[in-house]
């Protein structure tokens, strides 16, 4: 044991990890453990101790408590996941897990003027940005490898500025290909500090949904123009798009086929993930997350600025709930982890 | 735009002279100190230009009538054109690189929270002046900046990032409204910070350790030698300030109040073209980071204000008339115009 906390220490994360590897925790029911700290779930003081941990922290040993293999993981975290958590007796355990985080951007400048904003570039209100701050101090112990943003400001802020307060410090850098000149002046020219560094991709496909001709028009103005029936049908249709706009299908198909490309090859090599974006692309994103049908990802809002955590499983997505905080599990849901360790 | 709608000061004066039209007098000395009356037309590089740019401004920017008009252009009153804009730069505060002691350049790392916090303060600084359009670098710790600065804006016009990358970029983000509340925001990779090369990403010790103290003194304290694939101060001073005279002044020149956001070398550059600095002297320049610098242009020259304490508090911001009565306009709680 003492080796696992060493390797934890180590591995510098957060003094709260290094507590719960020793047990110090007893836990709340439902509460999370791929989050690097934090109480973990119901039973924790009961777990056996493995005699086999050893300190290259990949291996679990045979009859393994759910401590251990979750310390494991985390720090596999450390190393960017691209190991294969193993048994004793060489038998590959489960897949690596994967964090997926999506965060809704908060109030933006237009927002609060109730405008249809779209694809419109605005940035956040004060509160949008305090929103953010706020998102940031909830997933402040969460491992983050990388980080997908949309095309937009408002959502690239909301990185950013949640970034701001993450325990862990690593940096995110934002990548330029946008032309060669970009790329080349953008270079890192040190392989220490690429190690501290978390990349950050923007893509336009993350974008909210076009409004077209909507966009810019205040409500009031909106039904003057095209009359309060049609508006409410783009609201409440699945595949209607509002002149020269996205209908919520076609932002949909757009986000998921990207996230699909280029996000799910990420969490399958074990990195975690952070997504913020926003209102129609993330819900889109979360439709092929659980699967729902266009009724029901109409009917479905995101809170904005309150992080929404998924794990990424043996090819399966997990919804996890929101933190409430870095230190309440409460509305963490552990459930289903907590069944498939059971040995 | 507030500070374009009250454009002659001297209009008091010019009703008596002539009722019913306004007339641009000569250039009142008492608003701007004289100690900081600039140096010549020649700041424009356009010298030759000088009296024609002037006269046409001074008909498009005062609302003048026919027999004013022939006025200035016979000669009276052609130094007076009363169209003067703001000018305010800001260098963005503490990014997350900046606290590690990494040479940064073109890496884009964004702000850390103090960094945040600087641009917060300085958009406090700059609440009450009036700002037409904004310029940025291609780098998120500039444009974080001036979105954060602007969400303390009083005038509260909403900035917007113009996107011209792609036809789907630029047709996406159009907006189908009445854009008189809209700030265009313009981010230009001229603009960045400069590019420092191999030294991208090391620290101080690494750097010594990999091209040898004296060399990475040279290099901070030269003008005109580059890091190894890097720029040069000069190199860099060069793309930023032909972005700023080519993009920037035309808009000025409009009465168009900017702000421009961006980094410790290519705000430097700028300023050493604003004030004619030697290579030496800009050499020597340490821009305050967070802290807005305002200029304003007017009659061809640019003229430097300082830095505003606070938006209430003129000490070290020489305010001009026009200046002065935007502030008040822009807040009701403040006094009555000088």
């Amino acid at each position: 044991m003492a080796s696992v906390v060493s390797l934890c220490r180590s591995a510098g994360f957060h003094e709260r990890v290094v507590s719960c590897v020793e047990g110090r925790h007893s836990g709340v029911g439902g509460s999370f453990g791929l989050r690097s700290g934090v109480a973990f779930g119901s039973g924790v003081g009961s777990l056996r101790r493995s005699d086999g941990c050893t300190s290259s922290g990949g291996r679990l040993s045979g009859g393994v408590g759910r401590l251990e293999w979750r310390v494991a993981v985390v720090a596999k975290v450390r190393r960017s996941g691209d190991e294969v958590v193993t048994q004793a007796n060489g038998a590959p355990a489960s897949k690596t897990e994967s964090a997926l985080i999506l965060i809704r951007h908060g109030e933006s400048l237009w927002n609060s003027k109730n405008l249809f904003t779209g694809c419109v570039d605005v940035p956040l209100s004060e509160k949008g940005v305090n929103e953010a701050i706020e998102a940031g101090k909830r997933i402040s112990d969460m491992p983050v490898d990388m980080i997908f943003t949309s095309a937009l400001i408002r959502a690239q802020m909301t990185a950013m500025l949640a970034m701001t307060q993450h325990h862990r410090q690593k940096v995110p850098v934002i990548l330029h290909n946008e032309s060669e000149r970009a790329e080349a002046w953008s270079r890192i020219f040190s392989e220490g500090t690429d190690d501290e560094v978390i990349p950050v991709v923007t893509a336009w496909q993350l974008n909210e949904r076009m409004y077209g001709e909507l966009q810019g028009l205040n409500k009031k103005e909106t039904a003057d123009k095209f009359g309060a029936e049609k508006v409410h049908e783009w609201r409440r249709s699945y595949d209607i798009p509002p002149p020269n706009g996205e209908s919520l299908e076609m932002c949909a198909k757009r986000s998921v086929e990207y996230f699909k490309k280029n996000v799910v090859p990420m969490l399958s090599a074990g990195k975690n993930i952070m997504i913020a974006a926003h209102g129609n692309s993330l819900r889109a994103i979360i439709m092929y997350l659980d699967s729902l049908t266009p009724q029901e990802v109409i009917e479905l809002e995101l809170t904005t600025g309150i992080p929404m955590l998924y794990t990424f499983k043996d090819s399966k997505f997990l919804r996890r709930g929101s933190p409430v905080g870095p230190t309440v599990a409460g509305v963490y849901a552990l459930t289903k982890v907590r069944d498939q360790l059971e040995f | 735009m507030a500070a374009a709608s009250s454009l002659c000061p001297a209009s008091s004066a010019a009703a008596a002279l002539r009722p019913g039209a306004r007339l641009c007098t000569g250039r009142r000395a008492s608003c701007f100190g004289a100690s900081l009356a600039r140096r010549n037309a020649g700041v424009l590089g356009q010298k030759s230009l000088f009296g024609s740019v002037c006269a046409r401004r001074g008909v498009v920017s005062c609302t003048l009538q026919q027999s004013a008009d022939a006025l200035v252009s016979n000669g009276i009153g052609s130094t007076s054109c009363t169209k003067e804009s703001a000018l305010i730069l800001i260098r963005h505060g503490e990014s997350l690189w900046n606290s590690k002691n990494l040479f940064t350049g073109c890496v884009d790392v964004p702000l850390s929270q103090k960094g945040v916090e600087e641009a917060i303060e300085a958009g406090k600084r700059i609440s009450e002046l009036p700002v037409d359009m904004i310029f940025t670098s291609a780098l998120i710790r500039a444009q974080m900046t001036a979105m954060l600065a602007m969400t303390q804006h009083h005038r509260q016009k909403v900035p917007v990032i113009l996107h011209n990358e792609s036809e789907r970029a630029e047709s996406w983000s159009r907006i189908f409204s009445d854009t008189d509340e809209v700030i265009p925001v313009v981010t230009a990779w001229q603009l960045n910070e400069r590019m420092y090369g191999e030294l991208q990403g090391l620290n101080k010790q690494e750097t010594a350790d990999k091209f040898g103290a004296d060399k990475v003194k040279e290099w901070r304290r030269s003008y005109d030698i580059p890091p190894p694939n890097g720029e040069s101060l000069e190199m860099c001073a060069e793309r930023a300030v032909k972005y700023f005279v080519e993009n920037v002044v035309p808009e000025l020149e409009a009465g168009k109040n900017i702000m421009i956001a961006a980094h410790g070398n290519s705000l430097r550059a700028i300023i050493m073209y604003l004030d004619k600095l030697t290579p030496k002297e800009v050499i020597e320049l340490e821009l305050s980071t967070g802290i807005p610098m305002l200029y304003t242009l007017k009659d061809a020259e640019f003229l430097r204000r300082g830095s505003p304490v606070g938006p209430t508090v003129q000490g070290v911001y020489a305010l001009t008339q026009e200046l002065a009565r935007y502030r008040d306009q822009s807040n009701p709680l403040n006094g009555t115009i000088h």
